[in-house]
């Protein structure tokens, strides 16, 4: 239009051209209001005020500006602009909790903010730059911040092997291969435990079909509103391993009447010798004999018992075995004199030690089990069961195969389904609308989805075949951990690079040693080279720290210097060709690289240097707060009353020198010893002798172990 | 004719107020964000929350500190009667929140001879590490009856080392 017409435009479209024109500028507008009001700024002037009231404003300005932070780390695909509001992160003097957030300092962890970013360990949306985008599950932005108690989880996507600063992760992950979910799951890195649930092939031979029934109906585990487990009615803090199926009764008679016919090739019973039955007919005291041989061979190291203390009856023992208070109501006499016996001809995988017996003791053992841990009322509410009719052991078995038995308990010639459950390696990075929660009540996180799963599994799938677990608020806290540390392979080349694998040592050697050490299962309560339990002293070294001839002495005689602890090297009747065997093997091979036994001082030891160290132990250092000798001092330390006896002098100035460079986390702690106080205290502790048998035992450098 | 225009701007007007409004939730309990937590010594149903490095302190506790400073101990009878003077419980408030963190650093680092205190207590400067026994001395501090109140920020910027 010309220039010169525009003038003559009618009045009401000049009109209307005035009122959008104003209407345009006005929506223009809103964009740089919106702007300034956005939630960031908002923290961005918070932080400054913040600084302003604070002495060291200087310092905690220093690094602020007006935009948006961020922490970008092309190699590991982390792009976090946490830092926008979470300007204080790296600040120490707003390390504490007294400074609201988002303005703290991130308390100091062994890896830095800058360095990592922060969802790689806290979840949430990095990218996003408004507050429930960052945090929470938003239409589009799905993953929300995990709470710091299962923070742990985090760590393990990257460590795969147990750290010591994540103790919820390690358990957890020890409880998932306990449970072993590896029977129906898949689990990357969760190894297939030495132990099952019992091999199954014989157990018609072991007990009867209305115990199986019992057990299958209402599992002698039973954890009430406060998540207090109770085992057989007494209270325990270890979580028990066989889960809740709600079988029907067809179902339970079906699976009864399957078990209780596997019997396998009959055993014969083993014949006593008749005098020692006719002896122990005569004898009253059988069975009190037989329970304090049963205590003297601290068969409660791995065994725990019920037992009434002031009103309060409570499980006491170990953890490595089952529980036996009731088991003389469960299994029959002749299986248990065979197993006792030959643990491992029953079950090839058993941790159980083969015992070196007497006929008198075994006689006397089985008495006491099968007479006094017993229970009058465990079967009473089961009616007595018919033989198995073969339908219904047909029946069983196909049972045993559909609701996954076979996953974890063997039986020969059945053979577990492949895959039984949904593979679970990636578990713990899914999304909420990656997860089934069908027509549940459960919230909607994975959080919930996982501890429903494994808590009440009908809650989230009413046909759901998973069986029921009961844990304790801890456990369950641990496995959750565990699983969210399952996060699948990793995303990126550079946290490809960041994973630390497990190390998976395994110490089992061949020849005599090996068969003695396989016979009596040290390594279920010993470590050895990284591998073993945790129960017993470490012996990777043994060589070193003691004298060859104490060894034999002792596994022929194990006799504690720490009467006061519950669990103890049972007592296992080896001959001397054995404890020879492995005495032999532990002096020479099982040593330390930086003990020189050769270069021994002992010979060098004066009455004047050991008169010098009983001063340096009794006066100046007063090692007898942790160390016994004779009839006092502390039992932190083992007891050294018969340390000359016992202990090499050459590790004993080692130790002297540096206990955690030869057994790393000693409690004992490292001091500042001059080598004359060395070999002052290493001279004094040689001339600790006990004549007659060695009282010195259980060699822990702590009573950690 | 009008329509349009009328219908232009109310679409500005609700394109500009969408994206406004979105409200933080509420944070979750103490004992959530904790990264570990310990049952009150004196009374079990009462959680402490524990962060990172109190957390780390529990676990060197329980390791190292446990069988004298506390009556009862992961395995076996406290060894806590076999120690003369008895030494304070851990979560002693009483005792221990009277002295600084610095006192307590050197009484760990250093051991009592030291510190002109009973030799039983041997020194650990060799065996933690300083974080270490600053994670400890925050673990001392978290789980103390009567709870401990740290001094207050001096006025002077020595808050920030």
């Amino acid at each position: 239009m010309p220039a010169e017409h525009m003038g003559r435009l009618p009045l009401r479209l000049r009109y209307i051209f005035a009122v959008s024109s104003i209407v345009f500028l006005a929506t223009l507008a809103i964009s740089p209001v919106k702007d300034l009001q956005r939630e960031w700024k908002h923290y961005k002037r918070g932080y400054v005020r913040l600084a302003e009231q604070r002495p060291d404003t200087k310092r905690l300005l220093a690094d602020v500006h007006p935009d948006i932070d961020q922490i970008w780390l092309p190699e590991m695909n982390v792009v976090d602009r946490c830092t926008t509001c979470h300007q204080g992160m790296t600040q120490p003097s707003l390390d504490d909790a007294s400074v609201q957030q988002p303005f703290r300092a991130h308390p100091p962890v062994p890896h830095s903010v800058t360095e990592w970013g922060c969802v790689i360990c806290h979840r949430g949306q990095g990218p996003a730059t408004e507050v429930a985008e960052a945090h929470e599950t938003t239409l589009a932005w799905e993953q929300p911040l995990l709470s710091v108690k299962f923070i742990q989880g985090s760590c393990g996507s990257c460590h795969q092997g147990d750290l010591s600063q994540t103790p919820k992760l390690n358990r957890g992950r020890q409880l998932l291969a306990e449970f072993n979910c590896i029977g129906c799951h898949r689990l990357e890195g969760i190894e297939r435990p030495v132990m099952l649930g019992p091999d199954l092939t014989r157990i018609g031979s072991k007990t009867s079909r209305e115990w199986i029934y019992k057990w299958l109906k209402e599992p002698r585990t039973i954890t009430d509103a406060n998540g207090t487990v109770t085992v057989n009615g007494y209270e325990t803090e270890e979580a028990p391993r066989m889960p809740q199926f709600k079988l029907k009764e067809e179902e339970l008679r079906a699976l009864s009447a399957y078990l209780s016919s596997l019997r396998g090739q009959p055993v014969p019973p083993y014949s006593f010798n008749p005098r020692v039955v006719a002896a122990s007919a005569k004898n009253p005291d059988a069975v009190t004999q037989g329970e304090v041989r049963f205590r003297q061979m601290f068969c409660s190291t791995c065994h725990p018992l019920a037992v009434t203390r002031a009103g309060e009856t409570k499980l006491i023992g170990g953890d490595i075995g089952p529980e036996l208070t009731k088991v003389g109501s469960k299994v029959n006499r002749d299986w248990l004199v065979a197993w006792l016996r030959d643990p491992q001809a029953y079950l090839p995988h058993s941790k159980m030690p083969r015992y070196e017996w007497s006929d008198e003791d075994l006689f006397r053992v089985t008495r006491y089990i099968t007479e006094q841990l017993t229970d009058s009322d465990l079967l009473k509410d089961v009616n007595a069961l018919p033989a198995p009719a073969p339908d219904e052991i047909r029946k069983g078995r196909q049972l045993f195969l559909e609701k996954g038995c076979a996953s974890c308990h063997h039986i020969d010639g059945v053979s577990p389904q492949k895959d039984f459950g949904p593979e679970l390696s990636a578990l713990g990075a899914k999304n909420v609308s990656q997860l089934e929660f069908s027509q549940s009540r459960i919230p909607r996180t994975l959080l919930a989805y996982i501890q429903a799963k494994i808590t009440d599994p009908s809650s989230v799938n009413t046909a759901a075949r998973m069986p029921q677990y009961h844990l304790t608020a801890d456990d369950l806290e641990a496995v959750t951990i565990a699983l969210l540390a399952m996060t699948g392979p990793p995303a990126s080349p550079g946290l490809r690079r960041l994973v630390v694998e497990r190390q998976e040592p395994v110490f089992r050697p061949s020849g005599a040693f090996g068969k003695v050490y396989e016979r009596y299962k040290c390594y279920v309560c010993h470590k050895f080279n990284g591998f073993g339990g945790d129960l017993a002293p470490d012996l990777s070294y043994e060589g070193s720290r003691a004298r060859r001839a104490w060894i034999a002495d002792f596994l022929k005689n194990p006799q504690t210097l720490r009467p006061t602890l519950v669990l103890r090297m049972p007592q296992f009747n080896m001959t001397s060709q054995e404890a020879n065997i492995l005495a032999d093997y532990l002096s020479m091979a099982l040593q330390h690289p930086s003990v020189d036994l050769e270069a021994d001082d002992a010979p060098k030891f004066t009455p004047q240097m050991a008169a010098l160290g009983k001063e340096l132990y009794e006066v100046k250092y007063q090692c007898q707060a942790c160390h016994t000798i004779g009839s006092s001092g502390g039992y932190v330390g083992p007891n050294l009353s018969n340390a000359g006896n016992w202990l090499t002098p050459a590790w004993t100035e080692a130790w002297l020198r540096n206990p955690q460079a030869l057994v790393p986390g000693a409690i004992e702690p490292r001091r500042s010893f001059t080598e004359e106080e060395v070999r002052a205290l290493a001279a004094y502790i040689q001339t600790l002798r006990q004549s007659a048998k060695p009282a010195a035992g259980a060699a822990s450098h702590g009573a950690g172990q | 004719m009008k329509r349009p225009y009328i219908s232009a701007l109310l679409f500005c007007l609700l394109a500009a107020a969408a994206g406004c409004g979105k409200q933080p939730s509420a944070p979750p309990s103490p004992a959530d964000r904790a990264y570990d937590v310990e049952a009150d010594w004196n009374d079990p149903q009462r959680v402490i929350p524990l962060g990172y490095r109190a957390a780390q302190g529990k676990r060197i506790f329980y390791t190292q500190c446990v069988w004298c400073h506390a009556d009862a101990t992961p395995a076996g009878p406290s060894n806590r009667s076999n120690v003369t003077p008895t030494p304070p419980l851990m979560n002693d408030g009483a005792t221990l929140n009277k002295e600084t963190n610095a006192t307590l650093r050197n009484a760990i680092a250093l051991g009592g001879s030291a510190l002109g205190k009973s030799a039983m207590m041997p020194p650990y400067g060799r065996t933690l590490s300083e974080e270490e026994i600053a994670e400890l001395i925050e673990y001392i501090r978290a789980i103390a009856q009567p709870p401990y109140q740290a001094p207050a920020i001096p006025p002077s910027g020595s808050a920030a080392k």
